[in-house]
C-alpha cells in the first residue's frame, strides 16, 4: 500500500521535475529580464505626431497617430544592428543611430545625410533597410504620407537620395512597407501598405477622407507592390500581381512562405475591416485565399508578424486588434494548418488581449528553442477625460457618414485608450503563453507603435526597441540571466537577393526542430534585424542546419553556437564581410 | 320596427367577429405553416409564413419571437429588422411589435463587428422604449434595463438599467408567480453587482433563491467572489456571444 502511494506520489513528482528542467532555457532555471536604457544608450528619440492646421487638423491627427518608427540594420557592416527611427511632424528630423559596440549610440544622421522626410505635404510614417541594388550595403526607404523617399547607401557613412529616378514617384498614404523577392528574381520588390486613399491629408479637396464603415470600410489606401527591375527601378506592378482589388484600410504587411512552396506570400492587417491573406502563384501573381484561409473579419487589424510560435514547420502570424472595456475584439494568433487554412488560437494560448495593440514581434528571449512575443500597445494619453463616450455619441447618430472628417468630434486633451501596459507573452512550449511584462520589467505604459528586436550588443540575447507616438522610445537590453544556449546567422545571398530575405533556415538541436525566415520588415511600424536568433536552450550542438535560399539552392552547413556566423549563398560559412 | 333595426344590427356584429376570428385563425394558419416549414429547415417558405402571420397579428409576441429565432438559423437578419420596420410603421401602436423589433436587432449583434454591434444595441434600446411607451409591461422593462448591462461601465448607462429592473421587479411582486421572474433576480443583482453595491446584489440573488431555490445562475453567483465573480457576470454580458432572445418563457407553461 505504501509502495503504491509512494509510486503514486513519485510519478507526478518526475514529472513536474522533467517539466521544469526541459522549461529551463539552460543549464539553471531563467527568468526573463530587460533594463531599459534608452536614454544612456543616446536612443531615447522624442516623436512627434504631425500637427495638422484648420478646424478637423486635430481630428486627423488623431487617424495619423502612427509613424513613430523603427527600423534595424548593419549599415556599415561593422557587425553591429543600428537603427534609423523616424519623426513625424512637420520640420522635425529623422535619426540615424551608429552602434558604438559598448552599449551606447551615436547620431550619425546629419552626416549620413537621412534626416529630411518630414515637410509640408510629407508625413513620414515608416522605414525599411534593404539592399535594393546588391552591393552588400543596405539602401533605406522612407515611407511617407506623400512620395517615399530612397537613399542609397554610398558605403562611406553617407547615404544619397536617389528617389527621382527610382520610379518611386506616386503618391500614396502609405504607413506600412516591406521588402521582399515576390518573383525570386534575385532583387528585393517593394510592398506598401498604405491606409487613406491617395488624397493630400495637408490639403483637403474632399471632407470624405475616412473611413465609409467602422467594421467594413472599403475605401481604404490598399496596397502598392513595386517590382524592382534590378538596375535601380521600381515599376508598379499591383494590378497586373492581383492586388489592386483590395481598397482596405491596410495599417500592415506582412510576408512569409505560408504554403512552404518556395514563393513569399503576404498577409495585410486592415483597420476597419477584412484582413486578407494572398497566396504567390510563382508567376508574379497573387490569388487572394482570404475566404477559404482565415475567413472574412471586422477588426481593427494593425499588426502583421509572421513566425513559427510551435516549431511545427510552418509559419503563423500575428496580429493585434483591439480589446479593451469597450471593444472585445481579441487579437489573432493565426496557425497554420498546413492545408493552406489557419485556425485563430490566441484564446487558447492566452494571446487574445493586449488591449489597443500596435507592433508586436516574436523573439526567443530566454532562448529556451521556444519564440516568446512582445506587444505593444496604448493609442493616447493625455487627460483625464475620456473621448470614447464623446466618439460612440457620433457612431450612434442616425444617417451618420463616417467618412466625413466634419462629422467627427474633436479629441482635444482627452485620452483614448492611453496609459496601456504593454505584454510579454512567455512560449511555455505547449501551445501556451504566459504574460510575464511586469516581471521582465517591460510593462510601461508609453504609447507604443513599433517593436525592433535585435541583439544590439551581441551578447546572444534578443534587445527590444519600442517606439512611442509623442514619446520617447525605449531600448530594452536583455538581461535575462542563465538564458540558454543560442545561434546568430547572418544570411549573404548571392544569386538570391543579397540581405537574403526570403531565405528559410531549418536547425535541428537535440530535441529542438525550427524554422526561421529572413523577414523584410514584418511588423506594425517597425523592422527587426536580419540576422537569424535561435535560442537552443540546454543544448550542446546543432545537428544540422539546412538553409533554402529565394533561389531554390538548398545547402546544409556545420555551424558553431553561441557565435555569430556569417554564410554565403553557395559557399557556406565565411567571415563577416568588412566594412 | 325595433326587430328590423335589431337584426341587421345583429348579423353585422356576427359578421365582425367571424371576420376578426376568420383574421384570427388565418394568422394562426400562417404561423402553423412556418412552424412546421422551420422544422424542415425550408427557410423561406418558413420566413415568408411568419411574416404573413405577422402582418395579419403584428402585435402577437410569440409570432415575433418564432420568427426571429427562424431568422438567427437562416441568419436574415437584414430581411428581419427591414420587415420589422415596415410592420411597426404600418402598426404604430404595437407594443410587441416594436419590442420584437428592437430585438431583431439584438440577434444581429454577434454577427456584427464591434462597432456596428454599439450601434446596433443602440437602435435596440430606442425601440424598447417605445414598447414601454405604448404599453408598459414586465417583459419590456426586464428587457431594457437587460440591455443596458451590456454596456461597458464608461458609458454610464448601468443605472438606468437598475432603474428598468426595480420596475420589472415591482411589476412581478404585484403579479402571480411566474417561472421567468427569476430572471429580474439574476439580472438586478448583477446590476448592483456593476453598480459596485456588492451588498445590494447578494441580497437580490438570496431573495431569489428564496422563491426559486434550484436556480443554478443564482447559486453560481452566491457561490462566487472577487475575480471569479467579476469573470462570471462579464462573460454574461458578453456582445460576441449570442443572447438567447426566445420569448418562449413567456407561453410555455411549466
Amino acid at each position: 500500500m505504501k509502495q503504491k502511494l509512494a509510486r503514486v506520489l513519485l510519478i507526478p513528482l518526475l514529472a513536474l521535475l522533467f517539466f521544469m528542467w526541459a522549461g529551463s532555457a539552460g543549464d539553471g532555471i531563467s527568468t526573463i529580464r530587460f533594463q531599459e536604457i534608452g536614454k544612456k544608450a543616446g536612443v531615447d528619440h522624442l516623436h512627434h505626431t504631425h500637427v495638422f492646421k484648420g478646424k478637423k487638423g486635430d481630428v486627423l491627427s488623431m487617424f495619423t497617430s502612427g509613424g513613430a518608427s523603427a527600423a534595424v540594420a548593419d549599415y556599415d557592416n561593422d557587425g553591429l544592428d543600428d537603427l534609423f527611427v523616424t519623426d513625424s511632424d512637420e520640420g522635425r528630423t529623422n535619426r540615424l543611430y551608429h552602434n558604438n559596440g559598448d552599449g551606447t549610440f551615436t547620431d550619425v544622421t546629419e552626416s549620413a545625410g537621412v534626416a529630411r522626410g518630414n515637410d509640408a505635404h510629407s508625413i513620414v510614417s515608416d522605414a525599411l533597410w534593404f539592399d535594393y541594388d546588391n552591393d552588400g550595403r543596405v539602401d533605406l526607404l522612407v515611407a511617407r504620407f506623400g512620395t517615399p523617399l530612397l537613399y542609397h547607401n554610398e558605403g562611406n557613412g553617407k547615404f544619397k537620395d536617389v528617389t527621382a529616378n527610382s520610379g518611386l514617384n506616386k503618391f500614396g498614404n502609405t504607413v506600412a512597407a516591406i521588402a521582399f523577392d515576390y518573383d525570386n528574381d534575385g532583387y528585393l520588390d517593394l510592398l506598401f501598405g498604405n491606409y487613406f486613399q491617395a488624397e493630400d491629408l495637408t490639403d483637403l479637396k474632399t471632407p470624405n477622407v475616412l473611413p465609409n464603415d467602422l467594421d467594413n470600410a472599403i475605401n481604404g489606401g490598399g496596397v502598392t507592390l513595386w517590382h524592382n527591375n534590378g538596375k535601380g527601378r521600381f515599376e508598379e506592378v499591383t494590378k497586373k500581381a492581383g492586388l489592386g482589388h483590395h481598397t482596405g484600410w491596410t495599417l500592415d504587411v506582412g510576408h512569409g512562405d505560408f504554403n512552404n512552396d518556395g514563393y513569399q506570400d503576404i498577409y495585410l492587417a486592415c483597420d476597419y475591416g477584412t484582413d486578407r491573406i494572398f497566396f504567390n502563384n510563382g508567376d508574379g501573381t497573387f490569388r487572394d485565399a482570404t475566404e477559404k484561409a482565415i475567413g472574412f473579419d471586422t477588426k481593427k487589424g494593425m499588426n502583421a508578424e509572421v513566425a513559427d510560435y510551435d516549431n511545427d514547420g510552418w509559419l503563423d502570424i500575428y496580429v493585434t486588434n483591439i480589446t479593451d472595456e469597450y471593444m472585445k475584439e481579441c487579437n489573432m494568433l493565426w496557425h497554420n494548418n498546413g492545408d493552406g487554412t489557419f485556425t485563430d488560437v490566441s484564446k487558447e494560448t492566452g494571446t487574445c488581449d493586449t488591449l489597443w495593440g500596435w507592433g508586436a514581434k516574436f523573439g526567443d528571449f530566454d532562448n529556451d528553442g521556444w519564440q516568446d512575443l512582445f506587444a505593444a500597445n496604448g493609442l493616447r494619453s493625455a487627460g483625464k477625460d475620456n473621448y470614447i463616450p464623446v466618439l460612440v455619441n457620433m457612431i450612434i447618430r442616425p444617417g451618420i457618414n463616417f467618412s466625413d472628417i466634419n462629422n467627427w468630434p474633436n479629441i482635444g486633451n482627452m485620452s483614448w485608450s492611453g496609459f496601456q501596459k504593454k505584454k510579454l507573452f512567455h512560449n511555455l512550449g505547449t501551445q501556451s503563453f504566459k504574460e510575464i511584462a511586469a516581471e521582465a520589467g517591460v510593462d510601461n505604459e508609453l504609447d507604443g507603435r513599433g517593436v525592433a528586436i535585435a541583439d544590439f550588443d551581441n551578447d546572444g540575447r534578443l534587445d527590444i526597441y519600442q517606439t512611442n507616438a509623442n514619446q520617447r522610445a525605449l531600448l530594452y537590453r536583455n538581461q535575462t540571466e542563465n538564458a540558454g544556449n543560442w545561434l546568430e546567422l547572418k544570411l549573404v545571398g548571392s544569386k538570391s537577393n543579397r540581405d537574403a530575405i526570403g531565405a528559410r533556415v531549418k536547425v535541428r538541436a537535440g530535441s529542438l526542430s525550427m524554422i526561421r525566415e529572413v523577414a523584410g520588415g514584418n511588423g506594425y511600424s517597425s523592422q527587426s534585424s536580419t540576422r537569424l536568433h535561435f535560442g537552443l536552450g540546454h543544448v550542446g550542438k546543432i545537428d544540422s542546419a539546412e538553409i533554402r535560399w529565394p533561389s531554390g539552392l538548398v545547402e546544409n552547413v556545420e555551424v558553431p553556437i553561441n557565435r555569430i556566423t556569417y554564410i554565403k549563398e553557395g559557399k557556406g560559412v565565411i567571415k563577416r564581410p568588412r566594412p | 320596427m325595433t326587430r328590423f333595426r335589431v337584426f341587421p344590427f345583429l348579423m353585422a356584429l356576427v359578421a365582425c367577429l367571424l371576420w376578426l376570428n376568420a383574421g384570427d385563425s388565418a394568422a394562426e394558419t400562417r404561423f402553423l405553416e412556418a412552424v412546421k416549414a422551420l422544422g424542415v429547415k425550408d427557410y423561406p417558405t418558413a420566413l415568408s409564413n411568419f411574416e404573413a402571420a405577422l402582418t395579419a397579428d403584428p402585435d402577437n409576441i410569440r409570432y415575433g419571437s418564432e420568427y426571429r429565432q427562424c431568422v438567427i438559423q437562416c441568419k436574415q437578419y437584414d430581411r428581419c429588422i427591414s420587415f420589422f420596420e415596415k410592420l411597426v410603421a404600418d402598426s404604430p401602436t404595437a407594443a410587441n411589435a416594436f419590442l420584437n423589433y428592437g430585438f431583431a436587432y439584438v440577434d444581429k449583434i454577434p454577427a456584427a463587428g464591434a462597432i456596428t454591434q454599439v450601434i446596433l444595441a443602440d437602435k435596440s434600446l430606442s425601440l424598447f422604449t417605445k414598447s414601454i411607451e405604448l404599453r408598459p409591461s414586465w417583459i419590456a422593462y426586464y428587457t431594457r434595463g437587460n440591455s443596458y448591462l451590456f454596456w461597458p461601465k464608461i458609458f454610464n448607462r448601468t443605472h438606468l438599467g437598475v432603474a428598468d429592473l426595480e420596475e420589472a421587479m415591482k411589476m412581478q411582486k404585484a403579479d402571480a408567480k411566474r417561472a421567468y421572474h427569476v430572471r429580474t433576480y439574476v439580472s438586478l443583482g448583477d446590476a448592483y453587482w456593476k453598480m459596485d453595491d456588492l451588498q445590494k446584489a447578494k441580497a437580490v440573488w438570496r431573495e431569489g433563491l428564496g422563491q426559486f431555490p434550484d436556480n443554478p445562475l443564482l447559486k453560481v453567483r452566491l457561490s462566487q467572489e472577487g475575480d471569479d465573480l467579476k469573470a462570471l457576470i462579464n462573460s454574461g454580458y458578453d456582445p460576441n456571444r449570442r443572447v438567447d432572445t426566445n420569448l418562449q418563457d413567456l407561453w410555455i407553461k411549466r
